[in-house]
């Protein structure tokens, strides 16, 4: 490999890097920017054009503020615990395409890989509550794991009928075999399914159990301030964007679109997802711990067996 | 095995440069944060009372029993995943031997379901 | 119809029974027959009239006592230290009955008759070191307290006392002495085998609705005992009383229960008004029930919109905030003031209504029944709501009397017990509406029976935008405060009055008085004393919040954590109401 190809790979990851930090940024603004429309209130409006500039002011905060650990945390763990949260969602990004031949490394099994690094954070969450020694991070992970395990499973099954269709775990070439019909009209019942589970992957509300403010405060997070506390709310942000490429890429036809060019059609997806998942968070209550995991194992999950079973029939049937 | 360096090297190195961020971020908050601690600021967070014992706690047995199942299941997505790449070319049999695995994959969730391995309350 | 006439074969039979056991009928200018009991037969009467009569009392509606010693005009009552009284209430027959018991600081407990004793005697213990012949522990102020503050002996201003210094040394005497042992609390530490996790839920935790702590004993994420400790807001609002003058009162009624508004003066205000013997003019009721009805859904709105954020609903209560801000508008437009306007008067209220008000009233009676609807839609429809909500917390009338409940908590039972349709005060005999009931008694039944008495307040205010009567808003009384302004310019006689009440306060005539509304929470009751001062020799302040606390050791265990944080809002207390 040569000293420019080198270089090239590590601009690309530059690039990428930067652009998400600011996306994450943006992101939040826009989120309490939406919010604040939907529930008759300004939202930020002070820090630049329409506050646009909050997340900046935020960030400068975040780096300054006291990052204060509990006398009895378990220092280690406490400090890596934030960093597992948001660098492999950061990685995952890696192999999403978002234009044809616009990824950092297109992974011929890069669906697996973007679960897998969806998957990592669980261990963020328990071990942030593990090293915290406090009561409600405690009850914050065990609820993270539990609620893991619960949609993990349906997760993975949900989006198999999209790979039979495809017959790849590359994201560029299931992109490409949406050229004209995108998989959401052939896969509603997995699209929904993904979507819910996404949801519950990003720890978005009504699925954010292991942070409940009502009940457990913050959950996981409750001991978290300053830059570890910024580094699980990133890893949030990123996560939704992750899982909303990911949807996009499985359901959406990635960055297929008349008259723009690929990527903005990728990202213009993107963004609706990401609006969509702000909308349901200002929308729906919270469903209860053991009543989320029982949706998940009782109703998704035979679900997400039936799709698969009925899709593999289908393509069989028209195969044979 | 050098086709699958060269596949994953753009990977690792944005895995590094990610890494660093991180740490990037944590050193200069580290760097620029105030620090002043105190011992009330620092004992953990119980509503404003000092903590009983120790917050670690034995997890409840229903903890394994769901663990085990969600490995079974993790298992056979798994095993789904070579199966739905290569499903185009795969015989009627490997379809079929799919079909029976999933069928025994469900009888025992079904078993289960019944015994009440599921009821989280 | 006199509610003596209800309760006449009641006392008849305890005179039957007990014979010499009760002592004597206290005359009150009260609408309920007030009994002086001897010790002996003390519980055996409060278990009589509770579980062996017709028609019986099931609710024991407030337990307190008065520091009899230093006060004017004792002749015809028997020789008193503190005297022990019980408010008892009989919902088939519509009547109240109150029970007295002289002692000299001890007295036999009623635990083991009315469930809800156990509270109302502690706070006896507390403020009067009332003795009950049981272990008691504070329950209002700290375990480190010298004293008990409600006894005439207590000190009632701080600069009465040397300057207080915060050391060291106090503070970690003070950490030292709240309660935080659950072996000391007689709860277990283990259940089958299984070790229970200790976690304070409190008092600075954001779904406990002000600084309430629940000490709880979890398996997991269940229930298995909970402890509540209640005090953290704890002011002396009933020592602060005997220091003000009658008038001088009114606005810290508005801050016992904070979200109220006027609707605690208005208790106060009928009682006192009854002891002085002021007949209120049909205009100033009629803006008293009207501003009432406005505060009750102001309330209910808070309540509505924390309720589905307590189980995750982020918007409503935005949305809830807007037409909560309408409402304040209007409110201070008549009042002068938002949260709280001390607005009401001894005979009357303090001002007319403003020019425009029926504009004003008008706008927001055509702007909330389409909001109510969408919050119908958003809320009490979804389905994720009923799951939260459905089947949680429930208990049935009989377990809720047995605790003391009233108002919406009682009502989602099925009883449609409310005061302002069954004991009609400040001429809401006048107004149409229903009283909206449930049938199961859980979390969304509390939360439906709120959202639809916020529809039958605005039903009342339209009646009363449509009927406001004319008039003086003020009784033509010389205890009315402050007295009219053209009637002290004119006659001596009223520029003395106006000189005395301003200088010195009203001087209320001797008596003892009470008044209940129905609040917004349930039963408010103001039971006062006076001994023909400037200041009440004593005031009671039975209040909602308080007595609806009570039950959650018996109904919290089994749920989830998340239940509780469901359970707890949906009882709406405010802790300055529990706590005064």
């Amino acid at each position: 490999m040569t000293l420019l190809a080198w270089l090239l790979l590590a601009t690309a990851s530059i690039v990428l890097l930067a652009l998400l930090m600011v996306a994450a940024g943006v992101f939040t603004w826009v989120e309490r920017r939406v919010l604040g429309f939907l529930q008759e209130r300004l939202g930020p409006n002070r820090v630049g054009p329409f506050g646009f500039l909050q997340w900046v002011a935020d960030t400068v905060k975040l780096i300054t503020k006291e990052d204060a650990a509990p006398a009895g945390a378990d220092r280690a763990a406490y400090i890596l615990a934030p960093a597992f949260a948001a660098i492999p969602m950061l990685t995952g990004f890696g192999v999403v395409a978002f234009g044809e031949g616009w990824a950092v490394a297109d992974l011929d099994m890069g669906v697996v890989f973007v679960m897998g690094m969806l998957a990592l954070t669980v261990y963020a969450l328990v071990l942030g509550a593990w090293a915290s020694r406090n009561r409600y991070a405690m009850l914050g992970g065990l609820r993270a794991a539990a609620q893991m395990l619960a949609y993990e499973s349906f997760l993975g099954l949900s989006l198999m009928g999209v790979v039979l269709m495809a017959g790849s775990f590359r994201m560029s070439d299931i992109v490409a075999a949406q050229d004209g019909l995108w998989f959401i009209l052939l896969q509603p019942l997995g699209a929904a399914l993904f979507f819910t589970a996404g949801i519950a992957a990003a720890h978005r509300l009504p699925f954010d159990l292991q942070e409940s403010e009502n009940d457990i405060v913050a959950g996981f997070m409750t001991e978290y301030s300053g830059m570890s506390f910024a580094l699980f709310f990133l890893g949030e942000y990123i996560a939704v964007m992750l899982v909303a490429a990911l949807g996009t890429t499985l359901f959406l036809g990635g960055w297929y679109g008349p008259l723009l060019p690929g990527p903005i059609w990728f990202g213009l997806k993107v963004g609706l997802i990401c609006l969509a998942f702000i909308w349901i968070r200002a929308a729906l209550p919270r469903p209860r711990y053991d009543q989320l995991i029982g949706f998940a194992w009782k109703v998704a999950l035979p679900l997400a067996l039936l799709n698969l079973l009925v899709t593999g029939w289908i393509v069989v049937g028209r195969a044979g | 095995m050098d086709d699958l360096l060269r596949e994953f090297l753009p990977i690792l190195i944005l895995t590094a440069l990610a890494g660093g961020l991180g740490l990037v971020l944590m050193l200069s908050a580290i760097v620029i944060a105030v620090r002043n601690p105190d011992p009330e600021k620092v004992s953990a967070y119980e509503c404003g009372f000092n903590a009983f014992d120790d917050a670690r706690m034995k997890f409840e047995v229903r903890f394994y029993l769901v663990s085990i199942l969600f490995i079974i299941f993790d298992l056979e997505v798994a095993f789904l995943f070579p199966w739905a790449v290569a499903f185009g070319e795969v015989s009627m049999t490997a379809f079929w031997s799919m079909m029976a695995f999933l069928g025994v994959l469900t009888v025992g969730f079904a078993y289960e379901w019944k015994k009440g391995a599921l009821e989280w309350q | 119809m006199s509610l003596d006439m209800m309760t006449g074969d009641v006392v008849q039979a305890l005179r039957d029974r007990f014979g010499a056991g009760v002592v004597g009928a206290q005359p009150t200018g009260e609408a309920f027959p007030v009994l002086w009991l001897a010790p002996e037969i003390w519980v055996a009467a409060h278990r009589m009239l509770r579980d062996e009569i017709a028609q019986p009392f099931p609710l024991l509606a407030d337990l307190w006592v008065i520091d009899e010693t230093t006060r004017q005009g004792l002749e015809g009552q028997p020789a008193s230290t503190l005297t022990l009284c019980s408010h008892l209430t009989s919902l088939a027959r519509n009547a109240d009955l109150r029970l007295k018991l002289a002692t000299a600081g001890s007295a036999p407990s009623l635990v083991p008759v009315y469930a809800n004793a156990d509270w109302y005697e502690r706070e006896a213990f507390d403020m009067f070191g009332m003795d009950f012949g049981r272990e008691t522990r504070r329950i209002l102020m700290p375990p480190t307290w010298d004293g008990h503050p409600l006894r005439k002996t207590h000190y009632a201003r701080a600069t009465e006392r040397p300057p207080f210094v915060m050391t060291d040394a106090f503070f970690a005497a003070e950490e030292r002495a709240t309660p935080t042992d659950p072996a000391e609390l007689g709860l277990p530490a283990i259940r089958d085998g299984e070790e229970l996790m200790v976690l304070n839920f409190g008092p600075h935790h954001p779904s406990t609705h002000g600084v309430f702590r629940i000490l709880l004993g979890l398996d997991g994420e269940e229930v298995v005992w909970a402890w509540p400790d209640i005090g953290y807001h704890h002011r002396g609002v009933e020592k602060m009383a005997e220091r003000q003058t009658w008038h001088g009162f009114i606005p810290y009624t508005d801050r016992v229960d904070y979200l109220g508004g006027v609707m605690s003066e208005l208790p106060y205000l009928m009682a006192v008004e009854s002891l002085c013997g002021i007949t209120v003019p049909p205009r100033a009721q009629m803006i008293r029930v009207m501003l009432c009805e406005f505060y009750r859904i102001m309330n209910h709105l808070l309540f509505y919109g924390t309720m589905a954020q307590d189980v995750g609903q982020m918007s409503p209560v935005f949305y809830m905030f807007t037409d909560r801000e309408k409402g304040y508008d209007l409110i201070q437009t008549v009042t002068g003031a938002r949260m709280h306007p001390a607005f009401f008067r001894i005979g009357g209220v303090a001002m007319d209504l403003p020019t425009g008000w029926e504009t004003l009233v008008r706008d927001f009676l055509d702007w909330m029944p389409a909001r109510l609807d969408d919050y119908e839609r958003m809320v009490l429809n979804s389905r994720l709501f009923k799951a939260r909500t459905v089947g949680v917390g429930a208990y049935d009338t009989a377990t809720a009397l047995n605790w003391g409940t009233t108002g919406p908590g009682l009502r989602a039972t099925g009883c449609d017990w409310d005061l302002r349709k069954r004991r009609p005060y400040s001429g809401y005999e006048q107004f149409d509406f229903d009283v909206p009931t449930g049938t199961r008694g859980d979390c969304f039944d509390r939360t439906r029976v709120r959202a639809d008495e916020m529809r039958e307040s605005l039903k009342i205010i339209g009646q009363c935008l449509a009927h406001m009567p004319a008039g003086p808003v003020k009784a033509d009384h010389p205890l009315t405060t402050p007295p009219p302004r053209k009637a002290m310019q004119r006659d001596i006689e009223t520029l003395i009055t106006h000189f005395l009440q301003m200088s010195w306060g009203t001087n209320v005539p001797r008596g003892e008085a009470t008044g209940q509304v129905e609040s917004h929470r349930g039963l408010s009751q103001y039971s006062l004393v006076s001994d023909g001062g400037a200041q009440s020799y004593r005031t009671r302040i039975r209040t909602p919040s308080f007595a609806h606390l009570q039950m959650l050791p018996t109904i919290l265990p089994g749920m989830t954590v998340a239940d509780l944080v469901a359970h707890v809002a949906s009882l709406d207390f405010v802790m300055s109401d529990v706590d005064r």
